[in-house]
């Protein structure tokens, strides 16, 4: 049996189990008769393939339990995110496994959405496509996601065989700025990587890079790469925004603009650096003219015009001129229209400045999503598309209707009654809805298919399990449909896949490409770790009046309008995982909100509306209405409102909708007229009360710590010239770190004598300091550990579920500077929790864990009133898994039921899947052998797992460090647990 | 008491159980469909999960451990007043002491209830039980839980006896002035009391036994529950003040109780002879000691919170005073110390309605006291981020209403069933002066 067949087989069978699954066990276990080569029951296979979440092509490895998938991790050998996932990446999953998955071709008709058969559907396609292509040319278009290069050829030929042009890549965010200053300075319409990992400044002119930027994973592991303490000191981060992101929460000093002043500030800074004689390796009349251009930009001026202190300008541009390798970054993923082009222009003219051997940029390895069409062509297609001929519009994966604000000429042409409009897509959303043909198609991870994220990487997907739902892939259909049996390229995708591997890459045999699927890629053809400079800058680099133009431009004065900004969303991307309940459930970073979105003010914006947190208001601009719950942000630049992309979906499945709001409603719906980008920002906004208000649904139940010892820092220059003398006292301040290790034990402390462990005492350090509080960790936590997902109601009356969350600090004096503080079960030596319960069911083992015995919980939450860090959860009530989404489960973790109290076990089931490792090699488990699920997905490495007892373990050389402190010590719970203080510097 | 003879205290005293009106039998139908609504509730919760309250996190406790706690503290007084004050030869307690010993036996029930409906699987509640099984899983003695398993049960035990041992001499004067199935049950239920010389020897020293027994339980059972929290490493729970804190509350709660019985019993059964108003007024004077405990014990909390230079402890009092239960905090300062101050006054402590209405109100503040404490204690303790705030649903408001009517329930089935007033003891205070035994 081939193996494809049998994950079918495996996929149809679990999901016919499945069906009627509760929480119960089944009565029934059956086994195997005669179980293929590669699957043993218990023991899971690992596929590795390429996540498709978002353009940037992470590689990732799926674990597959009996023959479907339960988790993903990132792929350790990938260049893009070297093991590494993002939350997006970890609730994947919940895209295959979505209960509002469809599972049927759906045609509309006069009675409705009809369900036909597949080969009806591309019957119906073919049929439809010939017709229109026998009219004339150009009759065929084709609107798709970013795809890989293969897919994407399909298409063009495909099309060219109706007679119509090459298909349109739709993004939302498609860069059109960057792309374009890159077009200007460096002659190369597209988008680098960057090597921001040697460098040792980074100005972001509002570069998102830790949520959606580009390839967030990559750049948050290349951030801490250069921003993380070592080496006795670490690098310096600007970021330049009206509204602090989580990149801006995490910058050194965050410089807050009025919308759409960064530009500005960019041109500040360019100014002094060319003032400093710096650039002279450029063109010397181009030199001249830039220096001519940005002359008015002076400190003084600009603090004018674009809000900022001229000190605070004066500070990063010495930061900047005294940097080795500084790195400027463009304008945020979310396009704002002609000040982000001017951001993006000054960022790439400083990088020419700085680095004039382009050290730092790379355009060898370049950002797949650069093949996007700009908005404003977008706009155009959609236009043409409302008056011209009739014909059929296939649209691949996008949500256009949703993703672009006034989608007024896109419902026009959609409705067209000659236009036959065929969605490829597995939900229904707010486009697929309008839609005439629907079919469902192979989701990535059931798939063969192709997608390097960058050029010259080839990165491959393997169908990691079989079908949930029987679907062609797209390029099966294209092929069906637009070719006929004698010129078709190939008899299918996978074929026409492997035919075109196998002549770009150097492949001999058949083996060969099998094995570089297994491999997921040729991955050692790392890309960006080329080195040396690239390409010389243009020599036509010539004083264009153009350019200048958009860089003299200076940003208006704050009016006395507010001014509304729509931000990109670490959580929902640009709205497309909105339907993944983990992605609602795990709250925003900033605001702690889940499942809701507000819309941010200062206070002292509220003050002046005369408004209060969780009152609802409208917000009214030229082109819409919304009503909103507001949350009182200090992140905020005052007279600044802003909400956050991705969810108010109408249509796309129980998870999404009426949850949250679509700031794409009060924004234009034109693109700017020199990049052709979308205007995501700077709309001046009016606010009115309703008197309604709205709970809103924020996990945090404070804002501040009230001076406790939680989450620590320490300022460079204290860590690296003060003292650090040991701590002796027994009051919060003046205790000291206490290993949960029998040298913990003091007489003068302790009652009880200390627990002797059995070679082995699992113990974490969690470095503040790397931390960026993405929450890449809780949704890792939420898909290994089975955790319950109980939505907005439930989070409202404090019933939220996660054994680890994100907690957010924010300084009381200060409030711009936040800290993150991954909090999660501390598996204290000295638990509080074990000793009240009155059945064990806390139960200390010989390794030190503080196991939770499900079975022995009578549900007294003792434990929960007692544990001094609030990490454990109880089950109020048996949440529910509607299938499929129960065949997501992890079979190695117990789903518990109603009345029994759990939280983080440390991954306890891969603790013991290390033992039998170990016990069957007859050694000891090695150091980094046991990875927790959230040390795994970690992007920027935060974490370390290990063995205490062993001198010779990572964790133990990390409590060495001076840093090292445990929450709330003072209480002597001793926890195993063990931060890392942040390490701040004051610019 | 000199003017009451013998017959006359037999006569006030059984004429109490004839057979009832039909407004009794009205109010007790009421009360049981108020018990049903409560058992409905409960069901409810068992079966969709304890969700349906309004219990979370941090908040894990709530109006289940706060009746638990005020149910037990009820139960004190009874036995304060039956064994304590008769072990000091305080006479005035014989008129009320069958009643609140009675109150101490039904409120024990009820608050024995609380537990269960608060577990989140009543149903392996026996996993706490030291019982032998194959795995030698044993409950874990160190929990206050377990603890208050052992302090409840005994108390339920010794107090169910030395209500019933009281009681026999009566059940006899009952059940020969009784006829039909009345004559049969009371028969059956006195035990074969005949009167005679030497079962009055044995009961007296028998009663005496159980008072003594009975007392070193008054303080060690709320001691227990008090440790529930005390035990805990809670900001607002960890304090060694708990266990006499405890103690005075639940005297206090318990007194309080009694007037809240005691008057409309006297007004309903004509016993204005038996319980006078110096009895009464001697309640009101114990109150004023109680109250000024309680008081007492309230600023010591805030006193240690300052001299502790203990952040969280200071934020933690700062924040029952002044934060989002204040209004329940000033509720219980101002109903449990301040207004039994009223009784230093001779007019308030002889006026039936102001003795009816204080006592409500320390009700009320006692209750809101264990309020404050089980939930504003984890409400806002170690880790700000997890601070929340709880409020109780309907369902639990419909089990709260369940366990009120029940304990009123029992109480009418009581004092319609059983001499509600010890004759015995009256009796043996007839002579000015004279108390048990003397």
């Amino acid at each position: 049996m081939k193996r494809r067949t049998f994950l079918k087989l495996a996929g149809i069978g679990s999901l016919s189990l499945a069906t009627g699954c509760d929480s119960r066990p089944a009565n029934t276990l059956y086994s195997l008769v005669k179980a293929p080569d590669d699957m043993v029951t218990g023991e899971p296979s690992w596929y590795a393939t390429t996540c498709r979440e978002c353009p940037a092509g992470c590689g990732v490895v799926a674990k597959v339990r009996e023959g479907r998938v339960v988790k993903l991790e990132g792929n350790p050998l990938h260049p893009i995110n070297k093991g590494k996932l993002c939350m997006r990446g970890q609730a994947a999953l919940q895209g295959i496994y979505n209960p509002d998955r469809l599972t049927t071709p759906l045609l509309k008709t006069a009675r409705g959405s009809e369900p036909v058969s597949h080969a009806k559907a591309a019957e119906m396609l073919k049929a439809r496509t010939a017709a229109a292509a026998a009219k004339g040319e150009n009759r065929v278009h084709l609107l798709t996601e970013t795809v890989g290069e293969v897919l994407a050829d399909l298409f063009t030929e495909s099309l060219a065989r109706w007679g119509s042009g090459p298909p349109l890549v739709f993004e939302p965010f498609a860069y059109e700025s960057t792309k374009t200053a890159h077009k200007m300075v460096f002659g190369i319409d597209g988008l680098p990587s960057y090597r921001m990992e040697r460098a040792d400044v980074v100005v972001s002119l509002g570069a998102d890079f830790l949520e959606t930027w580009l390839s967030p994973v990559e750049y948050a592991r290349k951030f801490k790469a250069m921003h993380a303490y070592g080496k006795g000191g670490k690098g310096l981060f600007f970021h330049i925004s009206p509204c602090q992101s989580l990149t801006a929460a995490n910058a050194d000093l965050w410089l807050p603009p009025v919308p759409g002043g960064e530009g500005a500030v960019g041109c500040a800074l360019l100014r002094m650096v060319l003032a400093e004689g710096r650039g002279d390796h450029l063109p010397a009349d181009f030199r001249e003219a830039l220096i001519q251009t940005v002359a008015p930009f002076t400190p003084e001026k600009t603090a004018r015009t674009a809000g900022v202190p001229p000190e605070t300008l004066g500070k990063i541009g010495k930061a900047v001129l005294a940097a080795s390798a500084p790195l400027v970054l463009g304008g945020s993923a979310a396009g704002g229209g002609d000040a982000v082009l001017q951001a993006d222009l000054a960022a790439a003219l400083l990088n020419c400045v700085l680095d004039p051997n382009r050290s730092l940029i790379d355009f060898d390895a370049r950002h797949r999503v650069e093949t996007a069409a700009r908005r404003a062509d977008i706009l155009r297609f959609f236009a043409d598309l409302k008056e011209g001929p009739a014909g059929v519009l296939l649209l691949n994966s996008v949500n256009p209707v949703y993703a672009m604000p006034g989608a007024g000429d896109v419902r026009d042409a959609l409705a067209r009654e000659d236009l036959f409009v065929v969605a490829f897509s597995n939900f229904m959303d707010e486009t697929t809805q309008l839609a005439d043909l629907v079919v469902p198609v192979q989701p990535p991870l059931e798939s063969w298919d192709e997608y390097g994220g960058k050029t010259g990487l080839l990165s491959t997907l393997q169908p990691a399990m079989g079908a949930m739902v029987p679907a062609p892939h797209v390029g099966d259909l294209l092929l069906g449909t637009a070719f006929g049996a004698e010129n078709r390229p190939a008899p299918d995708y996978a074929s026409c896949l492997a035919k075109r591997l196998m002549a770009d890459h150097p492949m001999a045999t058949d083996r060969d490409r099998l094995e570089t699927f297994r491999a997921g890629g040729r991955l050692e053809d790392r890309p960006e770790e080329k080195t040396g400079k690239t390409a010389e800058p243009p020599a036509d680099l010539t004083p264009e009046p153009y350019l200048l133009n958009i860089l003299a431009k200076a940003s208006e004065a704050p009016e006395e309008a507010i001014t509304f900004t729509a931000l990109p969303s670490i959580r929902f991307f640009d709205g497309r995982g909105a339907n993944r309940p983990w992605l609602c459930e795990v709250p925003d970073p900033l605001t702690k909100i889940a499942w809701q979105t507000p819309i941010l003010l200062h206070p002292e914006t509220m003050k002046k509306a005369g408004l209060r947190q969780e009152d609802v208001i409208t917000a009214t601009t030229r082109w819409g209405t919304l009503e909103a719950p507001v949350y009182e942000s200090d992140g905020i630049r005052p007279g600044t409102a802003a909400m956050a992309i991705g969810q108010g979906h109408a249509g796309f499945g129980r998870y999404a909708d009426g949850m949250g709001l679509n700031p794409f409603h009060l924004l234009s719906p034109l693109a700017d007229t020199v990049a052709g980008g979308p205007n995501h920002g700077g709309e001046p906004v009016e606010i009115r009360k309703t008197g309604r208000g709205l709970p809103l649904a924020h996990t945090d139940g404070s804002r501040i710590q009230h001076g406790r010892t939680i989450a620590l820092s320490i300022s460079l220059t204290d860590l690296v010239h003060g003292e650090h003398p040991e701590k002796h006292g027994l009051a919060m301040h003046e205790f000291p770190l206490v290993l949960p290790l029998p040298e913990g034990y003091s007489p003068h402390r302790d009652i009880y004598p200390p627990h002797e462990h059995a070679g082995y005492r699992w113990a974490m350090t969690v470095d503040l300091d790397r931390c960026i509080g993405c929450g890449a960790c809780a949704a890792a936590c939420y898909a290994e550990n089975n955790i319950g997902v109980v939505g907005p109601e439930r989070i409202l009356e404090g019933r939220e579920m996660s054994w680890l969350m994100i907690q957010r600090y924010l300084d009381p004096d200060r409030p711009e500077k936040v800290a993150f503080l991954p909090m999660l079960c501390q598996h204290c030596d000295n638990a509080p929790c074990e000793s009240v319960c009155p059945v064990y069911a806390p139960h200390h083992s010989k390794e030190g864990l503080n196991n939770q015995i499900y079975n022995r919980c009578i549900g007294t939450r003792f434990c929960s009133q007692n544990c001094p860090y609030k990490v454990r959860r109880f089950n109020w009530f048996d949440w529910e898994w509607p299938a499929p989404m129960n065949l997501q489960l992890n079979p190695e973790v117990t789903v518990r039921s109603k009345g029994v109290m759990e939280k983080c076990s440390f991954c306890v089931q891969r603790i013991k899947d290390a033992h039998g490792q170990a016990k069957n090699e007859g050694r000891a488990i090695r150091d980094g052998e046991v990875v927790p699920a959230c040390v795994q997905t970690c992007p920027t490495g935060a974490f370390v797992f290990g063995n205490l007892m062993d001198p010779q373990s990572r964790v133990r050389r990390m409590v060495e460090d001076v840093r090292a402190y445990q929450i709330l010590g003072y209480i002597n719970t001793k926890p195993a647990v063990i931060y890392l203080k942040k390490v701040v510097q004051e610019i | 008491m000199s003017e009451l003879t013998y017959t006359e205290i037999d006569a006030t005293v059984l004429n109490t159980l004839t057979p009832p009106k039909r407004a009794y039998w009205l109010t007790v139908a009421a009360l049981a469909a108020g018990i049903l609504i409560g058992l409905s509730c409960w069901i409810y919760q068992i079966f969709v999960g304890i969700g349906v309250g309004g219990q979370n996190n941090p908040v894990g406790w709530g109006t289940y451990l706060i009746n638990f706690v005020f149910w037990v503290g009820i139960a004190h007084s009874g036995t304060l007043i039956s064994a304590i004050l008769y072990l000091f030869r305080a006479g005035w307690r014989n008129p009320i002491a069958r009643a609140a010993e009675t109150m101490t036996v039904f409120a024990v029930c009820t608050a024995g209830l609380f537990p269960l409906i608060h577990l989140g699987r009543v149903w392996l509640v026996y996993y706490m039980l030291p019982y032998p099984n194959q795995r030698y899983l044993w409950p874990n003695f160190q929990s206050p839980l377990v603890f208050d398993l052992v302090a409840i049960s005994t108390y339920l035990t010794v107090s169910s006896l030395f209500w019933f041992t009281g009681m026999l001499p009566d059940l006899a004067a009952a059940r020969d002035r009784a006829a039909g199935w009345r004559r049969r049950f009371y028969k059956i239920l006195s035990l074969g009391w005949t009167g005679e010389h030497e079962q009055w020897r044995h009961y007296t020293r028998g009663y005496l036994f159980f008072a003594a027994l009975a007392t070193p339980l008054v303080i060690s059972v709320h001691s227990v529950v008090s440790w529930d929290f005390a035990l805990a490493v809670v900001p607002g729970w960890h304090s060694t003040i708990f266990a006499p804190y405890f103690v005075a509350g639940a005297i206090h709660s318990g007194l309080a109780m009694v007037l809240t019985l005691m008057i409309p019993l006297r007004a309903i059964f004509d016993y204005k002879r038996i319980i006078t108003d110096d009895v009464l007024e001697n309640v009101a004077k114990t109150i004023i000691f109680t109250g000024l405990i309680v008081g007492f014990a309230y600023a010591t909390e805030y006193f240690i919170a300052w001299y502790s230079h203990n952040e969280i402890e200071i934020e933690s009092f700062r924040w029952r005073a002044l934060g989002d239960y204040s209004l329940e905090f000033w509720i219980m300062v101002v109903c449990n110390s301040l207004v039994p101050l009223l009784f230093f006054f001779k007019k308030y402590r002889r006026s039936t309605p102001w003795l009816f209405g204080i006592s409500i109100l320390i009700n009320v503040g006692m209750w809101f006291e264990r309020f404050v404490i089980i939930v504003g204690g984890p409400a806002h303790d170690f880790i700000p981020h997890a601070w929340g705030l709880y409020t109780p649903s309907a369902v639990e408001m419909g089990i709260m209403l369940g366990t009120f009517c029940l304990f009123f329930f029992l109480f009418l089935l009581f004092v319609k069933h059983l001499p509600s007033v010890s004759m015995t003891e009256m009796k043996e205070t007839l002579e000015k002066g004279s108390a048990h035994g003397s």
